[in-house]
């Protein structure tokens, strides 16, 4: 009796020394995977500017389906005025870097309706994080675009908690909207400096302009997409401004712009571009506050 | 009573197989290794449990904080785990030879260092052959992870057909002296040809594999079971087949092709994705896989639920090679390292022992397959360390699910219980060897 009596003792100390820690260690693992976990799944998801459909990106994702090496697929979100969601396209199973372009029913310029868009991409991107799981992403605003997704960000994503942005990237933002004045700020741009601080701390931003002459893409005024540096510069991580020159650098052009599809796979895609592909750029890039480890 | 008369029958099959000289071999050589595998085994217990970065020990004790001098440490352990680990399966092709030519009456060291030899050359790296020493990344000499354990199978089939060929030609040699007074051979000669023979037929085996596969003979094998085994996909009775056969194949000594491994695969990834968002594992994407089935609820100790055979020795074995051999390998197999235990009793080639070997993993993936179906538990989706206690996998690998905690220590029981006759008729078995 006395041996069984040692026995149960040895069993009991067993337990208590390898089960109690264990159990502690399981709770820090499974909270530090809820906070540094990242889904493999990573989609980019894209907004175009004013006036375009969900398919205004199709050309642009051709051009970088013929680049890439895999096929990414593409899923497109019509918002309607009253909240509603319609899909097309899907997601492919085992397709970690998809794209996803979200556009809106009421697709007009204009202060209050940029601000009516945010509100809806909330509605979409919850929507998005229910059914396809993912934790990080990266985005992409072409034109107003770019606004929506900086006042989505300011007003709204931290409604969406766990879910972290990774990269934005904005060709062609008119922060300061159609002025080209350097010192009048328009209710837009005084909306977006008065909530930047909510913005993301760890974001790196990206912000692409293009030039036709010294001024204006032809739409844009150049002036107008500087502008962005008063809302993201020092509020983010890393805030870069790059400015395109050359052929196809009208306003509707830029998102098929080769130098900016380079600047998409390069910067938001974090592809490693091929020695030969990197020696066609011929951008003008200024980096700000920008990480020196990026290339 | 139908099941006494099959155990009888099982019984007499044991007798009658533990009496040919190839079982006889095999079990000394088994024999002969089993200390120098189980301080191989104890080394690798502290530095893969408490030494490594991805151990069970070194992360709930955090060692890394505590403990000086980890890195030397490590290169410590890592230095004599990889001299004993990297020679085993030699060691064994020597003692089978050996063994076997006792049973001969022949030159039995020599014999012995025949198939040492002969297992050495298909085991020789013959794309490192040609280089010449340009500095740089050279390949090594042999091909260094088939002499470790999981060469354990093909060096007891070398050791077995050179112990005999090699013993026989020897003979034959002898012979042909008697026969012919004149025509002397000396005991170099009588070794040098038949070692000259042997090395010229396993040479050129080994050269005519090596454009096959890179891992020479083994690797061949090894190969082929892989790509059956690391994608049984979601179906139940693939996941039971695959273990099952996974199971008979470490019997015969083939150590490793199934391990827990089933943390990175992309179903793993796609339930920890689901979980690290939903807050546990319940409605996971891929409740049904070789990792929340085998790996959560039948791999304790090892493959064959090795941690339960050792309970029930601890119960109803009266034999004192078994109960020592359950003693000197508990430790190991907390953390999964087995080999100790099958090369110890041997459990390799033992008829009784491969039944409940087999059968104790597949009766758990079964209960385990029914309770995720009925959603009883939820589905393993925290990644664990591969050193965690099998008892305890289940529990951390659901994030403290008390209920997979449950179904745990009723898969040990059961296997407990599946174990328990045959470690009981092995009780009479005649201990007049004991292994310890």
């Amino acid at each position: 009796m006395r041996r069984n009596w040692w026995r149960w003792l040895l069993l009991m100390v067993m337990i208590a020394v390898i089960f109690v820690p264990s159990v502690a260690w399981m709770h820090r693992r499974v909270a530090k995977y809820k906070t540094v976990y990242r889904t493999p799944l990573n989609p980019t998801i894209l907004i175009p500017g004013s006036s375009a459909s969900q398919n205004r990106f199709d050309e642009l994702i051709t051009e970088l389906r013929k680049e890439t090496k895999v096929v990414h697929s593409v899923l497109k979100v019509k918002v309607a005025e009253n909240g509603q969601l319609s899909y097309t396209g899907s997601i492919r199973k085992g397709d970690n870097q998809p794209f996803i372009v979200i556009a809106f029913d009421n697709n007009h310029d204009g202060y209050s309706n940029i601000n009516k868009q945010a509100a809806w991409l909330n509605i979409a991107f919850k929507d998005l994080v229910k059914t396809y799981h993912f934790n990080h992403f990266s985005a992409l605003g072409h034109s107003n675009g770019g606004l929506i997704w900086t006042l989505f960000l300011e007003k709204y994503f931290a409604q969406t908690s766990r879910v972290d942005i990774d990269r934005l990237m904005t060709i062609a933002t008119p922060y300061n909207m159609e002025s080209a004045s350097t010192t009048k700020r328009t209710d837009m741009l005084n909306e977006l400096v008065k909530y930047r601080e909510k913005l993301p701390a760890k974001l790196t931003v990206y912000s692409v302009a293009g030039t036709e002459n010294y001024s204006s893409d032809g739409t844009v005024p150049a002036n107008s997409v500087n502008q962005g540096k008063y809302v993201f510069q020092n509020h983010v991580a890393h805030y870069t401004q790059i400015t395109v020159t050359g052929d196809q650098t009208t306003h509707s052009d830029l998102p098929q712009n080769k130098q900016i599809v380079l600047l998409i796979r390069q910067y938001l895609l974090q592809e490693s571009i091929p020695a030969k592909d990197r020696a066609k750029q011929t951008v003008n890039r200024r980096a700000l506050n920008g990480d020196p480890d990026l290339p | 009573m139908g099941l006494q008369r099959g155990l009888k029958g099982l019984w007499r099959l044991n007798q009658r197989t533990s009496q040919w000289r190839a079982v006889w071999a095999i079990k000394e050589a088994l024999r002969v290794a089993y200390p120098f595998i189980l301080v191989m085994t104890i080394i690798d217990f502290v530095g893969q449990s408490f030494l490594a970065g991805s151990g069970f020990f070194f992360q709930i004790y955090h060692v890394g904080t505590w403990l000086p001098g980890l890195e030397t440490w490590r290169e410590l352990f890592q230095a004599v785990s990889t001299v004993v680990n990297g020679v085993v399966a030699v060691m064994i092709a020597f003692i089978t030879g050996h063994y076997l030519a006792r049973t001969y009456r022949s030159d039995a060291i020599a014999v012995g260092v025949m198939s040492a030899l002969a297992f050495l050359t298909l085991n020789v790296n013959y794309q490192a052959l040609g280089q010449t020493d340009r500095g740089g990344d050279q390949l090594t000499q042999f091909v260094e992870g088939n002499l470790g354990p999981q060469g354990i199978f093909l060096a007891i089939v070398v050791g077995l057909t050179v112990g005999w060929a090699g013993s026989r030609l020897m003979q034959a040699l002898r012979k042909l002296q008697l026969r012919h007074p004149k025509w002397q051979l000396s005991w170099t000669g009588r070794v040098a040809w038949p070692l000259a023979l042997v090395l010229l037929i396993t040479t050129g085996l080994g050269y005519g594999l090596s454009w096959v596969s890179a891992g020479g003979l083994n690797g061949l094998v090894y190969q082929g079971l892989s790509a059956l085994v690391t994608n049984p996909g979601h179906r139940g009775l693939m996941i039971l087949g695959v273990t099952a056969l996974n199971n008979i194949l470490w019997w015969l000594g083939l150590i490793g092709p199934v391990s827990l491994a089933g943390n990175s695969s992309v179903t793993s990834l796609q339930n920890l994705a689901y979980a690290v968002q939903h807050g546990s594992g319940w409605g996971a994407p891929n409740p049904i896989t070789l990792h929340t089935l085998g790996d959560a609820y039948a791999n304790f100790g090892g493959a064959g639920m090795t941690l339960a055979l050792i309970i029930a020795i601890w119960i109803g074995s009266r034999q004192t090679s078994y109960r020592r051999v359950a003693n000197q390998t508990f430790l190991p197999n907390l953390v999964n390292l087995n080999e100790p235990t099958l090369l110890g009793l041997p459990l390799l080639f033992n008829p009784i022992l491969l039944i409940p070997f087999v059968l104790a993993p597949a009766v758990n993936i079964v209960v385990a397959w029914f309770a995720l179906t009925w959603k009883l538990v939820p589905p393993i989706v925290y990644p664990v360390p591969r050193t965690t206690p099998g008892p305890l996998i289940a529990y951390l690998g659901t994030g403290g699910d008390w209920r997979a905690l449950v179904l745990s220590v009723i898969c040990l029981i059961l296997s407990v219980l599946i174990y328990l006759p045959f470690v009981r008729l092995l009780n009479d078995q005649g201990g007049d060897r004991d292994a310890a």
